[in-house]
């Protein structure tokens, strides 16, 4: 049995099922695991760090990390290719319609899924539904200077285009919407569309490998688009109907 | 009929509407409370916005981030010196001797911002300038005041309003100017 | 009202009236506190809220990537690759991303202090008068003999003022180091590079453009040299030639991150790198057919194969592999380079790739150039130059000591005494940003600016092109410090006599200049006729390179005549397992004070905030050790502690352990975390005086503790689970 989900009420939560707007492809083949991205998206995003004890629970804070998994045993053993696991902006995504208070909704302008802090109310089923674990929420003030002296300084470095998420709050990877703002401000003051490879994400911007492309999914003359078409192109757990945007492309 | 009530008020659903009136009552009387502890950090000088924009200022000259990008800015100390030299009361008005000190010592005026949003919104001066939008349709009229206030409340209804207004029949507009992430992330 | 409320109802219908208003009200009342304070002359060019971009070099490794800077009123806020500069080319990598948490770093030398050698960072602030005074005292009343320099491998340009002021003034030229020099074994390649191509250079392989790669231990994904240009150079090889993708093997006794990216990894025993070089060097001559080059003639394949642990047909087909590539190519480096014969690792696979004709030809092996306004290649000490170095302080050769951009306290093993030399100098004056151990131990600490503050330049390493990346400050110092270049300066002049002679420059904007000078008119990525708009352009492009590469082409016929001694490595030491040490490619030599990269998963472990012992998972059954259980580290040298990591793919002989962190000082995040490596580390050395830092041998004891390592890899602990043991 099918379920409309827009009959539900769930309007918004589940919106297209067409390509989307932006996408991104990862080669696979190229990752070398060095962690740049994780650090350039730490930057951009201000996103905190947690410390050890913390992290040691499985809180920490990375919108994108570097998955590898092993297989066999010493000397015949293999590790995978490293896979840069960030939120894959689903089109049918399944963190979207468990929200009680729809502070995950799908963006119907831009086609990526939104993470409203001011209304999130920390519930944390997005995250308890999300079949990429990538979602990580704020289980303390780690922002906050009064938690956390060094922050005062710190907190120079902050990104002012970004919101300093506070206690209670989910957060994950936006595809730095803040970026594509500012290119598509930029671009409509100057009368024009946004071109291909005019800004990229921070993670793509750091890449020493080249293995991250961003871009227009939708035109099909893109370059993340053309790379999307590549017959080592697969899509991570696509049997569960997420539609995700994010391809990756295998080794080989 | 007081006596009925009673009866309902001791009722299990009578003691949660009880309750829920009770809660509304209180939270309104702290938020009332709360919005008046709370004053803004009173403004360094009065500045006269009336005389200034009286004199045909332009907003743009002293705020000139307006039409370029997020921030419409406040002017410098050196801004304001590049007319005030010129006039001979700057030296001598004891309403100007704040700005007097203040360029001979290199200090600064700490402003307190009026129109503001929360740190979660993310506003842009430029796309609203674009739009055709004058600096008084947000702001009030700036012949009326001395320091700036606030017109109006700036909450997301507000925004919402005027957005929807703007984009009238058009779907593509609308589905931009209301979307959660055009302002939020 | 017939019922009473109950204390008990009242508070909760408060508690609920409190939660209803905060909801209200939304979250706080934070932003109604704002106070906006606006320049109080804003730059022209700036515009509230609209960031502003200057180019610089990044300071967190020697290898001279370009940074562009994004700031915004005043701060540094984001650091972007420089999409121009030929070393990076737009890219960064993970410490240079997160150098803006160094330079907002809680914990930085604020102001010139007294140090005194406390064990804590002295309260007693001087000001810079003083602090300059001390400093023109030093040069002035200390025997230019006695005067010695110590200065990290970046940045280049203050290693110039200080070795032109050394110079002049007749003292000994400035001593470079620093802990990644040391496990690259610089020193190695530029001697293996002297002994076979008649000059010491580094070495420079084209990975870009080869098609099938061999690498004997060399982590260059990870802090070889210049990971960026590497990696760059790796993705290329891959993926840069659509007809054929690029193949990668590497040999190394664990799979380091490096080792992770191979078609093939091919573990073999510690110390027999270049058995198994040359065995592949006479496979591949006798497959080429001809008469058998003399370097090749002495080494058995077969008994090669046998000591090396590795499979003798796996040897013929990597044969097979390099003769029928089009550009194959083969690069020594990191641990096989750190060990008793690891001069003889780098010459033999010179060799080698002499042997493969790839010498001067794409995707081989060339010399690198000479970077611009460069005369002629320095390399940084060696350990064994250090351990000299040592020896002097401890004799009283040394009565004055100015240590910049290194901290040897912590990086050189502990058994080579560097602490205890410095205590027997009588002046150690430090200009270290950071409280680290060294500067700690010294007399005084007169603070430089990070290196996004500083004026600069930074000659790259591995770069086809001549690179001088040039930096500039792109923030206004945060703290009371100052530029080291400009201390030495204001000094020199207040001794004056032949002080002033040797730097007569207003500051270190100027000694830059005059430096660049040579450069003006030279065609190159840019061209200017005159110092100014050459300075000019410098700042906007963020340094000066050529247009074209200008690689240098060895010649081969030394590298194959050679006569090689086929030997394994010799191992110091009782213990049963290989030690090896590798330097922890997040952290790199300085980052364990940067949280972020505290917080960022090692790719192969995903361990964050600490330090582990990888141990083959059989091999720690067979002791009874588990995930998590702290053993001792046991050598001839010393002893440390670290949990196990039961890593399963590292043979079962070897134990591999991080570098970067065991601080005792440099900040809140650093200190006291972890364990450090080189505690266990003894002073053998190689032909070439590089630190022998694999040639240990080790025992590990159990020591009853655990230490639970915060890992990213699984969610263990999230519900107690393996937490807490029973």
């Amino acid at each position: 049995m099918t379920v409309d989900l827009n009959k539900l009420h769930a309007v918004g939560a589940i919106a297209e099922e067409a390509e989307g707007k932006w996408g991104m492809v990862i080669d696979m083949d190229l990752c070398t695991g060095c962690q740049a991205c994780v650090a350039a998206c730490a930057m951009e995003n201000n996103i905190p760090y947690v410390e050890e004890v913390d992290a040691g629970y499985g809180r920490s804070m990375h919108w994108i990390r570097t998955e590898r998994f092993w297989e066999g045993e010493y000397p015949e053993v293999k590790m995978s290719a490293y896979q840069p696991m960030l939120c894959q902006q689903c089109g049918k995504a399944p963190c979207e319609p468990v929200c009680p208070a729809f502070a995950t909704v799908h963006s119907q302008a831009e086609q990526i899924n939104l993470q409203v802090y001011n209304r999130c109310v920390g519930t944390r089923y997005c995250a308890n539904n999300c079949p990429y674990q990538v979602r990580s929420f704020n289980w303390r003030d780690y922002q906050d200077s009064r938690v956390r002296p060094e922050i005062t300084i710190l907190a120079n470095q902050f990104n002012p285009d970004v919101t300093v998420r506070r206690r209670g709050v989910m957060e994950k990877c936006t595809f730095c919407i803040q970026r594509i703002h500012k290119a598509q401000d930029k671009a409509k003051s100057e009368g024009r569309e946004v071109e291909d490879g005019e800004f990229t994400t921070a993670c793509a911007q750091a890449c020493p490998a080249n293995a991250i492309t961003f871009g227009r999914i939708d035109h099909p003359e893109s370059l993340v688009a053309q790379l999307a078409r590549s017959p080592r192109a697969e899509h991570h757990l696509e049997e569960l109907g997420t539609l995700p945007r994010v391809t990756y492309l295998k080794e080989g | 009929m007081i006596k009925r009530f009673f009866v309902w008020a001791i009722s299990p659903m009578g003691r949660i509407a009880v309750v829920i009136a009770g809660m509304f009552v209180f939270s309104l009387a702290a938020f009332g409370i709360y919005q008046t502890q709370q004053n803004p950090n009173p403004q360094p000088i009065q500045f006269p916005h009336n005389l200034h924009v009286g004199l045909g200022i332009q907003c743009l000259y002293c705020h000139p981030g307006a039409s370029k990008g997020p921030s419409a800015g406040l002017p410098t100390i050196s801004k304001c010196w590049g007319c005030h030299q010129q006039i001979a009361k700057t030296q001598t008005s004891p309403k100007l001797k704040p700005m007097l000190d203040a360029m001979n010592n290199g200090t600064n005026f700490v402003w307190a911002p009026v129109a503001k949003v929360p740190e979660f919104v993310h506003f842009n001066h430029r796309p609203h300038i674009a739009a055709g939008l004058n600096c008084e349709n947000c702001h009030g009229d700036m012949t009326k005041v001395t320091i700036a206030e606030n017109p109006q409340v700036m909450n997301m209804g507000w925004c919402l309003n005027c957005h929807r207004e703007r984009a009238g029949d058009d779907e593509a507009k609308l589905i931009k100017l209301t979307d959660c992430g055009t302002c939020h992330y | 009202m017939s019922k009473q409320i109950s204390r008990r109802d009242f508070l909760k219908l408060a508690t609920a009236g409190a939660a209803t208003t905060a909801v209200l009200t939304g979250c706080g009342p934070t932003s109604r506190f704002v106070s906006r304070e606006p320049y109080l002359k804003m730059p022209e060019y700036t515009y509230n809220g609209m960031s502003t971009y200057y180019a610089t070099t990044c300071r967190e490794c020697a290898a001279a990537c370009g940074l562009v800077v994004r700031t915004m009123q005043g701060r540094a806020i984001k650091v972007e690759g420089n999409a121009n500069n030929p070393v990076n080319l737009g890219k960064t990598c993970a410490r240079g991303q997160a150098t803006l948490q160094g330079l907002y770093n809680p914990d930085r030398v604020e102001n010139p202090v007294k140090q005194a050698r406390g064990a804590q960072l002295s309260q007693e602030t001087l000001d810079w008068n003083a602090a300059i005074q001390i400093v023109s005292d030093a040069l002035k009343n200390t025997k230019p003999s006695e005067i010695a320099f110590l200065m990290g491998m970046a940045p280049d340009h203050l290693f110039d003022l200080v070795s032109d002021l050394a110079k002049a003034i007749g003292a000994p030229a400035p001593i470079r180091f620093g802990a990644l020099g040391m496990f690259e074994a610089r020193a190695t390649l530029s001697k293996a590079a002297e002994d076979l191509f008649g000059k010491a250079s580094m070495p420079f392989f084209d990975l870009e453009n080869a098609d099938v790669v061999i690498s004997f231990g060399s982590n260059f994904l990870e802090t070889w040299l210049s990971p960026v240009a590497l990696t760059r150079g790796f993705a290329k090889m891959r993926r840069g030639n659509p007809e054929r993708r690029g193949y990668f093997v590497q040999f190394e006794a664990r799979m380091s991150q490096t080792a992770s990216k191979a078609d093939e990894w091919i573990p073999l025993r510690p110390g027999t790198e270049s058995l198994v070089a040359l065995a592949l060097g006479r496979l591949i001559a006798e497959a080429k057919g001809g008469s058998l080059p003399p370097a090749f003639a002495s080494v058995d394949p077969l008994t090669a194969a046998a000591d090396a642990g590795v499979q003798l047909e796996v040897l013929e087909r990597l044969a097979q592999a390099l003769v029928k590539a089009n550009r194959p190519l083969v690069i020594p480096g990191g641990a096989a380079l750190g060990q008793s014969n690891g001069l003889a690792v780098a010459e033999s696979v010179l060799a080698l790739n002499a042997l493969l004709g790839n010498f001067g030809l794409p995707g081989g092996v060339f010399i690198s150039p000479l970077a611009p306004a460069q005369d002629a290649y320095h390399r940084p000490a060696s350990a064994k130059e250090m351990t000299d170095f040592i020896a002097k302080m401890k004799n009283g050769g040394v009565k004055v000591l100015f240590v910049h951009g290194v901290n040897p306290v912590f990086e050189l093993p502990k058994h080579l005494g560097f602490a205890e030399a410095l205590a027997a100098v009588p002046q150690v004056i430090s200009f270290a940003t950071f409280p680290d151990e060294t500067a700690l131990a010294s007399d005084y600490i007169f603070p430089d600016h990070h290196g996004l503050e500083s004026w600069g330049y930074q000659r790259a390493v591995v770069s086809a092109k001549p690179v001088l990346s040039g930096a500039q400050p792109v923030v206004t110092p945060y703290f009371n410090t100052r530029a080291t270049a400009d201390v030495f300066l204001a000094a020199a002049a207040l001794a004056g006599g032949k002080f002033a002679e040797a730097l007569p420059f207003a500051d270190e904007v100027a000694f830059i200049q005059s430096k660049l000078t040579q450069l003006v008119g030279e065609e190159g990525f840019f061209t200017a006729p005159e110092i100014n708009s050459f300075t000019a352009y410098f700042q906007q492009y963020g340094g000066w390179w050529t247009s074209d590469p200008a690689l240098a082409t060895p010649s081969a016929a030394n590298a194959i005549a050679k006569r090689f001694t086929p030997a394994a490595a010799e191992f110091a030491g009782e213990g049963e397992f290989f030690f090896l040490p590798f330097v922890s490619p997040t952290l790199g030599e300085a980052g364990a004070n940067k949280p972020w990269l505290q917080e960022l998963a090692d790719p192969t472990t995903t361990v964050m905030w600490n330090t582990w012992v990888e141990m083959n998972p059989v091999t720690a059954h067979e002791l009874g050790i588990e995930n998590d259980d702290i053993v001792e580290i046991v050598s001839e040298a010393g002893s440390v502690e670290a949990p196990v990591y039961l890593y399963p793919a590292i043979r079962p002989d070897v134990i591999a352990m991080p570098f970067g962190q065991g601080h005792t000082a440099y900040g809140r995040f650093a200190s006291g975390r972890g364990a450090n490596p080189a505690d266990v580390l003894g002073s053998h050395f190689n032909e070439a005086g590089d630190l022998a830092f694999a040639g240990m041998k080790v025992a590990v004891k159990k020591t009853g503790k655990t230490k639970v390592l915060s890992r990213l890899e699984s969610r263990i602990g999230v519900y107690g689970e393996g937490l807490e043991k029973e």
